[in-house]
């Protein structure tokens, strides 16, 4: 609390983002809420059912039975009412979190490479994060707006039947919020605190899980498991004496939900005994008496379900600050410098490449001219900045210092030259689909025709002569059976489909044996022709076909 | 520590947690109960006194109201209290517990097979795992609801009784019917359960595929198209969950039907009975079904548990054995490989070198028995590695991962993970030949600072820096350092290699460098190369070394 500003402010716009989120729910939304309200209408109906049916079960069940059918119906309505609500919840959770995943995936896969979490972080950010959005909208966002709602319902029934028995709720209402007030905010404080303290206790674990290959080799697995256990145990001593004060506000509410129907009670059987200790308000009978009583726990039910759901407010929250940065991270991706139509020349001037938080820049003072149609192999170990340079073109990797000019274009000014480009790397993208729908990603609109000549310059065809299906083949997400080299000369078709005038090979033929390798060769060069090709590699084999090697690193 | 399942593990800790336990128990016990009998007496005593009242001055004036009032006052305290304290001891509890299993199953996994340990180093395999113990532990804070659930039976039906075994037993059953409805309906939705499960997973992994695909994507326009396809799968996944919350809703309706039906029931058949016996049956009726309501919610996650439980049995079942011990190894060990055939004698400082993917940093990993390794591939000290507990073999090396992997927590835990006993001098000395001692300095805390989740405070070249420290603290015969100068300018390349040179000139160390880089090979007496044999086309091959040179 020593920065209550900026804490407030932070406070604010996250509630600002989680509102915007559950937007989505539409509709939804307020159904769930709705259902809720019609549950508590439901309530009353139930007690006034019991009420008749008491005061009508003397003549027997045959004069009570409607009232105990009105029972049966209104209890039955509750559960609908209360299932419904959940649907209706469920549904606006669904759509907030298909909206808000649709939204985190675009972002997430717009965050320039160098800034970019690992995949397994944003994986978790797209799936696990906005999953934690479910319970927040679903239950705590209809919870709330029904708790605002629902008392005053029931404080207006019982108020037809008995106003002074409305009053008594009304006032156990006042200390209940006044309680609150003063120590719930500390109490809602200490549960946050209790909740942070459960989490950074769980990511101790997940981080000495996910760092046990460390702990394995230095042979630390006694010092840190007793480090686990010490957190542990300092968290329990710290977190009861938290808890006591936690579960206050969860105890003012039961105490002053008890108070409220014990006090109904004692005050409704002193009035019908005629022995209050002051001047009757009111003249009650036993239906209506009973009616009251019966609502009474009514009144405070709405205010316990909120407090159920207060973690899916709490994990949301945790979620929302954790999307938000994501997003903050996000660039809408330039639209690139519109196509070129002929192999272009390619000048890099004086270039620097330098990831933000990293010593050392990728690529310094880089300079190369390439000739229209020229194919140059840039020939490095790893870490020299050669993926660097071919991911600069594409407007994936920050151009720090320098000039990249395409046919006099500046990059800087074109942001990517991604319209002109088309790609082949180590690890092509294959997704679930026949060999030729991977092929035509590079061109959704190609012909059968021009897939199949695509697939011939690749030297595919070959391939697909012995494979069932040829180029109908579905694959599975793996690519499951198909070799190294199969995969290469997919990611060349789809190159060699978009017909583009530059070309860049980024190692692709790494990880190939020497006799995939030579096959690839003469593919790849044939495919290089009328094309500006830039080919990062460390294979001497894969850069003599080059017109000119470059030694990088 | 000898392999443990988890419910013997669950069961040792209920047994040392059974005092609170109870007390939870009764607590929760006392809630239901007094929920029970306040309502009932309310509803009894509002009638008593509106038929005392009706009956003229004189009989209210008789009618006994201090003590059914003062029950009622004392019902609505003891219900208040006993929730208080049934939350505070079951969480307490819950909280020893946890305290105790969490530990113990690291230690476990500690101990499993080496791929276990490998296997957990991605983000969603812990992820799954610290999942699963969370659920262990909600269960250990759900366990009073039973308690509750019985005395909410016992006190319900023994309360109707007074209103006729009628009524109590058209309660008892509705309540059990109830219950048995609830079982099967939380098994029932198991199966969407696991559906949304594997609906989540298969999301996740076309996620990956797609997320790591950047240049292809870009490259062809393809963002929103990848985008789209995510889509799709995160559709299926929330199509799958609404089957779930569409279960869930029928837990609600099939409580408040019976809560209805039994209060409607036992006012019914208690139609004979003196009115306010009737009014007690009603609203006992009702709250003895709702003090049910919280254990038979419990059933709803009572198929996650399993599941979670059954999958860190696995991972905890999957513990090898302990080897038999060896005598510990005297000195400093030759390191033989098999294939290539290579005689690494200790103090020597070898490089291995080749292109990424041909085995390198699977060679540390072996050596370090993060890895299995065939019999006869690879021997320390003339002792086969395949027979040797791992712990024998790491005794002999420290290693600097390329992936600088580090610890959640300070620079000084970091390096103590090393050498718990290392003096503050030897940190400093540590830090000084990584060219990081300057770097730490400079930080607000210097060696308290905390850097972070993998060190992510960090920048790249300073994890590998501080990595390399680590390493160094650790007295053994070899020093394994996987692409120690990767990511680092020309300048601190350099001053990391005079700190190396530094180092195993004071200890007399061997080393084993993978490198990509020229620089250190400066500082190697021999090189090996490792190529890239595989088997068919584009297949990799297991670990393999083509050729070695000595220079």
């Amino acid at each position: 609390m020593s920065h209550p500003l900026p804490d407030k402010q932070r406070k604010a716009r996250r509630q600002a983002w989680l509102k915007e989120a559950a937007r989505a729910g539409g509709r939804w939304n307020g159904s769930a809420t709705g259902l809720l309200c019609l549950d508590g209408v439901a309530a009353i109906g139930f007690a006034a059912a019991l009420a008749g049916g008491l005061a009508s079960i003397g003549q027997g069940v045959g004069a009570a039975w409607p009232w105990l059918a009105l029972g049966v119906v209104a209890a039955t309505g509750r559960g609908v009412f209360g299932s419904l609500s959940l649907r209706a919840g469920g549904e606006a959770a669904r759509r907030a979190k298909a909206a808000l995943r649709r939204r985190v995936v675009v972002a997430s896969l717009g965050i320039p490479a160098g800034e970019r979490p690992p995949v397994g972080s944003l994986m978790t950010s797209a799936v696990d994060e906005v999953e934690a959005l479910d319970g927040y909208i679903a239950r705590f966002l209809p919870a709330r707006r029904a708790a605002a709602l629902v008392p005053f319902l029931i404080l207006g029934a019982t108020a037809i039947a008995s106003p002074f028995s409305a009053g008594i709720l009304a006032f156990t209402l006042i200390p209940f919020v006044l309680a609150l007030a003063l120590a719930g905010g500390a109490a809602a404080d200490e549960a946050r605190r209790q909740f942070d303290a459960l989490s950074r206790l769980s990511a101790l674990f997940a981080d000495r899980v996910r760092g046990l290959p460390t702990i394995l080799a230095f042979q630390a697995e006694a010092e840190e498991t007793a480090r686990l256990a010490g957190a542990a145990d300092e968290l329990r001593r710290r977190t009861v004496g938290v808890l006591r004060v936690a579960f206050l506000s969860s105890g003012a509410l039961e105490f002053f939900a008890a108070l409220s129907v014990a006090l109904v009670a004692v005050y409704a059987g002193f009035n019908l005994l005629g022995l209050l200790p002051f001047p009757a308000p009111e003249a009650l009978d036993l239906p209506r008496a009973f009616f009251v009583l019966a609502l009474a726990p009514e009144f405070y039910a709405p205010m316990r379900r909120l407090a159920a759901a207060y973690h899916d407010k709490q994990a949301a929250e945790t979620a929302a600050d954790r999307l938000e940065a994501l997003e903050a991270m996000a660039r809408t991706p330039a639209g690139g410098a519109r196509p070129i139509p002929r192999a272009p020349a390619i000048r890099f001037q004086g270039v620097a490449v330098r990831y933000p938080g990293e010593d050392r820049a990728a690529v310094e003072g880089f300079g190369l001219d390439m000739a229209p149609g020229e194919v140059v192999a840039l020939l490095g170990p790893s870490g020299s900045g050669k993926t660097s340079l071919l991911n600069l073109l594409l407007g994936l990797a920050p151009l720090t210092e320098g000039e990249v000019l395409v046919d006099g274009l500046a990059l800087s000014e074109a942001g990517s030259f991604a319209p002109s480009i088309a790609w082949m790397g180590q690890a092509p993208l294959i997704v679930p689909g026949s060999i030729a729908a991977n092929v035509a990603l590079s061109r959704q609109d190609a012909s059968a025709g021009e897939i199949a000549r695509a697939v011939e310059q690749a030297g595919l065809d070959a391939v697909l002569r012995a494979r069932p299906g040829g180029l109908d083949a579905v694959l599975d997400e793996r690519g499951g059976g198909l070799s190294g080299g199969e995969r290469r000369r997919i990611a060349l078709a789809r190159a060699l489909l978009k017909d583009a005038p530059i070309l860049l090979l980024d190692e692709p033929t790494a990880h190939l044996d020497a006799a995939a390798e030579a096959a690839l060769i003469p593919v790849i060069r044939e495919g290089a022709k009328g094309r500006t090709t830039i080919i990062a590699t460390h294979s001497e084999r894969l850069a003599a076909l080059a017109d000119r090697v470059v030694r990088l690193g | 520590m000898i392999a443990m399942h988890l419910h013997q593990l669950i069961a040792a800790e209920r047994a040392r947690q059974r005092p609170r336990l109870l007390v939870a128990g009764i607590a929760a016990a006392a809630v239901s109960a007094s929920s029970v009998l306040l309502l009932g007496l309310s509803g009894w005593f509002i009638t008593a006194s509106a038929l005392a009242g009706a009956a003229g001055i004189a009989s209210a004036q008789a009618f006994n109201y201090l003590l059914p009032s003062a029950g009622i006052r004392l019902l609505a305290i003891l219900r208040t209290g006993s929730r208080y304290g049934e939350r505070l001891v079951g969480h307490d509890a819950a909280l020893r517990a946890l305290a105790r299993i969490r530990p113990a199953l690291f230690s476990s996994l500690a101990a499993a097979p080496p791929a276990v340990a490998l296997g957990l180093s991605t983000g969603e395999a812990s992820a799954r795992l610290v999942g699963d113990v969370n659920a262990v532990e909600a269960r250990f804070v759900g366990l009073s609801a039973r308690w509750g659930m019985v005395a909410s039976l016992v006190s319900g039906v023994a309360l109707l009784h007074l209103a006729g075994p009628a009524p109590a037993l058209a309660t008892g059953a509705i309540t059990a019917a109830y219950l048995l409805l609830a079982s099967r309906l939380a098994t029932g939705l198991q199966a969407p359960g696991r559906e949304a499960q594997r609906a989540a997973g298969r999301l996740k992994e076309t996620y990956a595929t797609l997320a790591s695909a950047a240049p292809e994507l870009r490259a062809y326009g393809l963002e929103s198209w990848a985008a789209g396809r995510i889509d799709v799968r995160s559709a299926d996944l929330l199509a799958a969950q609404n089957d779930v919350t569409a279960g869930a809703g029928l837990f609600d309706l099939a409580g408040a039907a019976a809560t209805g039906l039994a209060a409607v029931g036992a006012l019914a058949l208690s139609a004979d009975q003196p009115l306010p016996m009737a009014a007690l049956a009603a609203l006992g009726a009702a709250m003895t079904v709702d003090g049910t309501a919280a254990f038979a919610r419990g059933l709803e996650r009572r198929g996650a548990s399993w599941e979670a439980e059954a999958r860190l049995d696995a991972v905890l079942g999957a513990a090898a054995p302990p080897l038999p011990a060896r005598p510990a190894m005297a000195g400093a060990p030759v390191v033989r490989l098999a294939e290539p055939a290579a005689l690494l004698r200790p103090g020597t400082v070898v490089a291995i070198t080749g292109p990424s993917g041909c085995g390198k940093t699977t060679l540390l990993e072996t050596l370090l028995s993060l890895r299995p390794v065939a019999p006869g591939r690879i021997s320390l000290g003339g002792v086969d590695l395949a027979a040797l507990p791992p712990g024998a073999a790491r005794r002999c090396f420290a290693h600097a991962p390329q992936d600088a992997a580090l610890l959640a927590g300070t620079v000084r835990d970091n390096l103590r993970l090393a050498c718990p006993a290392a003096t503050e001098a030897a940190l400093w000395e540590a830090l000084r030949d990584a060219a990081m001692a300057e770097r730490v300095a400079a930080l607000p805390a210097g060696l308290d600072a905390w850097i972070g989740e993998n060190g992510a405070r960090l920048s790249g070249g300073e994890r590998r820096r501080l990595v390399l420290a680590r390493a160094y603290l650790r007295p053994t015969p070899w020093l394994l350092l996987d692409e120690p100068t990767e990511g680092l300018d020309a300048a601190t390349e350099e001053r990391v290699l005079n700190g190396l040179r530094h180092q195993l000139a004071r200890t007399g160390q061997g080393a084993l460098i993978v490198t990509h880089r020229l620089a250190p090979l400066a500082l190697c007496g021999s090189i090996i190369r490792m190529g890239e044999v595989g088997g068919r086309d584009g297949q990799q091959g297991p670990i393999a070394w083509t050729e070695q040179e000595f220079a």
